[in-house]
């Protein structure tokens, strides 16, 4: 009896948070977007019109699109990076190993706006890039100046900590021991890693990847002060609803949209995943 | 208690009503703060306004001399501080600030109330085109009352490099929008002003700025009609190729322009007093110059101190009003001149050099009248389109 309740409260009390800090704003959001804007003011007549804006506006569609392939790139050159990173801090870091994936996160100490702001110090005309460059007498690189490339950087820089740990404590978890069992079968490392190591830490792979492409989805700020005249993506655009120009059913439909699209993502990766085959156990027993 | 009602402290204290006055309680002791009567002296000041308006030293004496807490919340821009009002927001602040049309749109929404210039004897020093019987834009016009003090002011003039661009070129909007600079120029951020800016251009190419307008009114860019709008969007695509950033802040926009990567810009001339400043103690070699009013016109503003419309008579309403008057006293301006690097309302111009009086353009507070106020845009949703579109174009 005493269990039950120690459940009930210990499921409760954050279902009831999720219930008033996600699940209420996001219903409150959701009606909004079927009410309309007009000179700042809202209108509660109900229609469809920010959702026929958005779908034949073709400005929201670009934005969309260009945040799909800027997730996209984002968090495959992440999950690129983070691998090896992960896989040398297990293999190499011995007693030292929380401590290199801790030392990932030492940018987490500080804001997120203070790291832009120190990135596009660092790519921008004066910064330390082009400024060693300019020193040295060549051009400086404009493609690093205000562009998408810029933001791609900015992007990866913010949550390539996140992707690091993620794939760390997966591998963590992983027993070296089949990749010996794989290799006295004949298999060479790199098959070895392909057949056993890579499967079987997928899931870790999967939700860095997800955690790393549903923020980058919504980004704002790192476009915003790295993108340049065309790196608007679509939270930048989303925010400039809620700010400077007081669209906020617009602006709520486009949250709607964002959210639909980040669950058909992780739908779409999951589907395709034999969760099983790599090792999750989060699914109950058969 | 009515009389009908049954009399429950007779039954003891139930669990439910016990939760009842926990939960009462907590909540009682969790809005105290909030929660003041009418008539007591406020102890904390709550302020929306610009963050580059605040002097600590000042405010600082001021919550000395009058035992309270100055507590301010900082905007952006002028819809953003319309919308934190309007969603409850004249009761969350006391003081607020706004600029051009803005307060007598919040007069009119009675988001702002009413002031009296009596109680600020600081506003005697107002130059002459900001009295309220000339500066008309913080009076109401059926009853005369004001409803705002100005505070500071400026224009969205260019501010160009005079080694790359030659002050009869930059004399025009046009520079802005001139394939030669390729790569070498940047706007703001700030829709509002980009497509207001750009609207003036538009309208002086299409002959319409001139003309009679659909509201019988003169010609104001925030009031564009379809097919100025259509023209401005035209523009703004190809001005995008020309950029090289849209900047956030006044210390990227400084970089650029010191760093010779940029050639002109639109901005409220702060960068260029600082460069210009830079100059003088020959930190930078460049030379910079700023047009206030292009020749096809140019955006002015006029910062000002407003009080919330739930400010009630009585000593709230006193301490903002002593605030406004310590905020406009000649002493804080000066110190708000240099420190934001703004031209000040009032008349300061006894307590600066000769160079200051020309750097804070304090002997052509006159040239104002011939700027275009910053106002609301007449359609937020189609300026939204047209910036969303030139974004993605």
């Amino acid at each position: 009896m005493r269990g039950r309740l120690a459940g009930s409260i210990l499921l409760g009390v954050p279902a009831l948070f999720l219930a008033a800090l996600f699940v209420l704003p996001l219903l409150s959001m959701v009606v909004l977007s079927f009410w309309r804007t007009e000179n700042y003011h809202i209108i509660q007549d109900w229609n469809l019109g920010n959702y026929w804006t958005l779908a034949t506006g073709g400005a929201y569609v670009t934005f969309l699109i260009r945040s799909l392939v800027m997730a996209l790139i984002v968090s495959a050159v992440s999950i690129l990076i983070a691998w090896p990173v992960s896989y040398a801090i297990i293999l190499y870091g011995g007693r030292y190993r929380l401590l290199f994936t801790l030392a990932f996160a030492v940018p987490f100490l500080t804001g997120e706006v203070l790291r832009v702001i120190a990135l596009q110090g660092l790519l921008g005309p004066l910064g330390l890039i082009n400024g060693v460059l300019m020193a040295m007498g060549a051009a400086p690189l404009r493609f690093i100046m205000y562009t998408n490339v810029a933001s791609a950087i900015g992007l990866v820089y913010l949550y390539l900590p996140i992707v690091v740990t993620v794939i760390y404590l997966s591998l963590l978890n992983f027993d070296p021991r089949l990749i010996d069992a794989a290799k006295i079968f004949g298999a060479s490392p790199l098959r070895a890693f392909i057949e056993v190591t890579w499967p079987l830490n997928l899931f870790g792979t999967l939700i860095g990847f997800a955690l790393c492409f549903i923020p980058c989805l919504s980004a704002t700020l790192a476009p915003r002060f790295l993108g340049g005249p065309n790196g608007t993506l679509y939270g930048m655009a989303m925010a400039q609803q809620f700010g400077e120009s007081g669209t906020w059913a617009l602006g709520a439909a486009m949250g709607v949209v964002l959210f639909i699209v980040s669950v058909a993502v992780i739908v779409a990766i999951g589907t395709r995943i034999d969760l099983r085959r790599t090792g999750f156990t989060g699914l109950g027993r058969s | 208690m009515k009389p009908h009602e049954p009399n429950r402290s007779a039954r003891g204290l139930d669990r439910r009503q016990l939760l009842k006055t926990i939960a009462a309680g907590t909540t009682a002791a969790i809005a105290a703060p909030y929660i003041r009567p009418a008539s007591a002296a406020p102890t904390t000041l709550r302020a929306l306004m610009w963050e580059g308006y605040v002097l600590p030293d000042v405010i600082a004496a001021f919550e000395e001399k009058n035992k309270l807490k100055f507590a301010p919340t900082f905007f952006d821009g002028n819809s953003e501080a319309y919308n934190k009002l309007r969603v409850g927001g004249t009761k969350d602040f006391d003081l607020v600030q706004a600029d051009g049309f803005w307060p007598s749109l919040y007069f009119r929404e009675k988001l702002i109330r009413t002031v009296d210039y009596g109680k600020m004897p600081s506003t005697k020093n107002l130059f002459p085109v900001f009295q309220p019987e000339k500066y008309k834009l913080l009076t109401d016009e059926k009853t005369g009352v004001h409803f705002g003090v100005p505070f500071c002011w400026g224009s969205y003039g260019i501010t160009y490099n005079k080694n790359e661009m030659p002050p009869e070129k930059a004399a025009s909007i046009e520079c802005m929008f001139d394939p030669a600079f390729s790569g070498r120029l940047s706007t703001s951020a700030r829709f509002e002003e980009n497509i207001a800016l750009a609207g003036i251009l538009v309208a002086t190419k299409m002959g319409t700025i001139n003309k009679p307008r659909p509201d019988g009114k003169s010609f104001n860019p925030y009031h564009l009609t379809d097919e100025e709008l259509a023209g401005v969007e035209k523009l703004l695509i190809e001005q995008k190729k020309l950029l090289l950033t849209r900047y956030q802040d006044n210390a990227t926009l400084a970089q650029l322009l010191e760093s010779g990567t940029i050639v002109a810009a639109p901005e409220f001339a702060q960068v260029y007093r600082q460069l210009l400043n830079k100059k003088a103690k020959g930190e930078i070699t460049t030379d910079f110059a700023h047009t206030l009013i292009p020749k096809e016109g140019g955006l002015g503003w006029v910062d000002t101190w407003l009080v919330s419309y739930g400010v009630p008579d009585g000593p709230t309403l006193d301490v903002c009003q002593a605030f406004i008057d310590t905020m406009t006293s000649q002493e804080t301006m000066k110190k708000i001149a240099m420190a934001s690097g703004c031209s000040t309302t009032i008349d300061i111009r006894s307590l600066s050099t000769p160079e200051e009086q020309t750097l804070y353009l304090m002997d052509r507070t006159n040239e104002l009248s011939d700027m275009y106020m910053f106002d609301q845009p007449s359609s937020p949703e189609k300026w939204e389109r047209v910036w969303s579109r030139m974004q993605a174009a």
